[in-house]
């Protein structure tokens, strides 16, 4: 009832010629081009995991020196605020001595006016008793005392010279 | 109502020789079918030109077209061979097993259109193909096992040889019959259809028919192709496993 005949043999040879051809049309290029294609996957994902490293690198990089620059301007500024406040005092300071030195002056200004004025006052106060006690001795001098005074004069101015 | 006889007889508008072509070589005569040599021929020449399609233009950023497909049904392939074996074991095996799917879903695909009929519906051409299968088991088991791969009729007791060699001849005939039965049933009831309908087996070739049985005979077509690549690598792969 089954007849096998000798078309068996001819479709494995079929077969066979059929698989050889598809192996050189279209089996070797394809399979390259699969191959290509995950290969060309691979390394873009390699070169994207490589670049968000980089990536990662260069941002710490950049926080790192952001946090040393905000370091060292809170430094500036902490030095120019100790400087001014430094400053602040040495000014404090010397304006306090210039105005214990003008103080001084000023008090021994007014010691040699009043040196002076006394001085001055003690000059006046002697001429003016001179001139008075001449008004008084004018009247009742007599000529001896007369005579012991210009002696006195003489001897005085004598000395003097 | 037609018997089949004659609705093969009135479809036949291509002229099919009923006799066998005969080959005298010396002694033996080989005699071939000519029927399905051609429709071989004519589902070869389809599948080359699918793979010279598919490989002609072919681009690794934008697959379009018939690359697609091909790319679709090696993906798929090659994922069934790597689940069943190790993997580059399977890379011999994988352009034979998509050649075996490619070539039998194209063959059993011709014999929908009208008048043409499967090289698939004649069990020549099956046999065939699972004799490439059963090479395929030997091939693979004594090039990974050497002639120790023999040694596993005898397992797991010496008993089971008879067993064991049947469970082995079975395989090749089991291919056979299942996609010829499947893709020749097809062929049948198309012809049953038309032996019904009568008078519109002259129109196209009786396409109602066959359009009836389209969508039924396409998940046949497939299903079939399927099976066989499937139970080749499944066979092949218990022939090259390494716990026997």
């Amino acid at each position: 009832m089954l007849e096998f005949n000798a078309t068996v043999l001819a479709q494995i040879v079929d077969f066979i010629i059929l698989l050889i051809f598809l192996r050189l049309v279209a089996y070797k290029p394809l399979a390259k081009l699969l191959a290509d294609r995950s290969e060309h996957i691979a390394s873009n994902i390699a070169a994207a995991e490589q670049e968000r490293q980089q990536a990662e690198q260069l941002k710490a990089g950049y926080e790192a020196e952001m946090r040393r620059s905000r370091e060292q301007a809170q430094e500036i500024i902490q030095k120019a605020t100790k400087a001014g406040e430094d400053q602040a005092l040495e000014i404090i300071e010397n304006s306090k001595k210039e105005a214990a030195k003008i103080k001084d002056a000023a008090l021994a200004e007014i010691e040699r006016e009043k040196q002076k004025a006394i001085a001055e006052l003690r000059d006046q106060v002697a001429s003016l008793s001179v001139l008075v006690a001449g008004k008084i001795i004018d009247k009742n001098m007599d000529d001896q005392i007369q005579r012991s005074l210009i002696d006195n004069f003489i001897k005085e101015a004598g000395e003097l010279q | 109502m037609l018997s089949i006889e004659e609705v093969e007889h009135e479809l036949n508008i291509w002229g099919w020789p009923h006799d066998t072509w005969d080959l005298v070589v010396g002694s033996t005569t080989l005699s071939f079918n000519p029927k399905t040599l051609i429709m071989t021929w004519i589902t070869m020449i389809l599948v080359a030109l699918f793979a010279i399609a598919a490989t002609r233009s072919m681009n690794m950023r934008k697959p379009k077209g018939a690359q697609n497909i091909l790319e679709m049904v090696w993906e798929f392939i090659r994922g069934l061979v790597n689940e069943n074996m190790d993997p580059k074991k399977g890379l011999v095996l994988l352009p034979i097993i998509i050649t075996y799917f490619i070539f039998i879903l194209f063959a059993n695909l011709i014999g929908l259109v009208p008048t043409l009929s499967s090289p698939t519906a004649d069990y020549n051409t099956t046999f065939g193909l699972a004799l490439c299968t059963f090479f395929l088991i030997y091939i693979f088991g004594i090039r990974y096992k050497g002639l120790g791969y023999f040694k596993h009729y005898l397992k797991p007791f010496v008993f089971f040889l008879p067993i064991t060699i049947i469970e082995d001849l079975t395989k090749p005939i089991t291919l056979t019959f299942r996609l010829y039965g499947n893709i020749y049933a097809g062929e049948i009831l198309i012809a049953v259809l038309l032996g019904m309908l009568g008078g519109w087996l002259h129109v196209f070739g009786g396409f109602i028919a066959s359009v009836a049985w389209l969508s039924f005979s396409i998940f046949i077509g497939c299903i079939q192709a399927f099976i066989f690549a499937m139970l080749s690598i499944v066979y092949v792969s218990q022939a090259v496993s390494e716990e026997h």
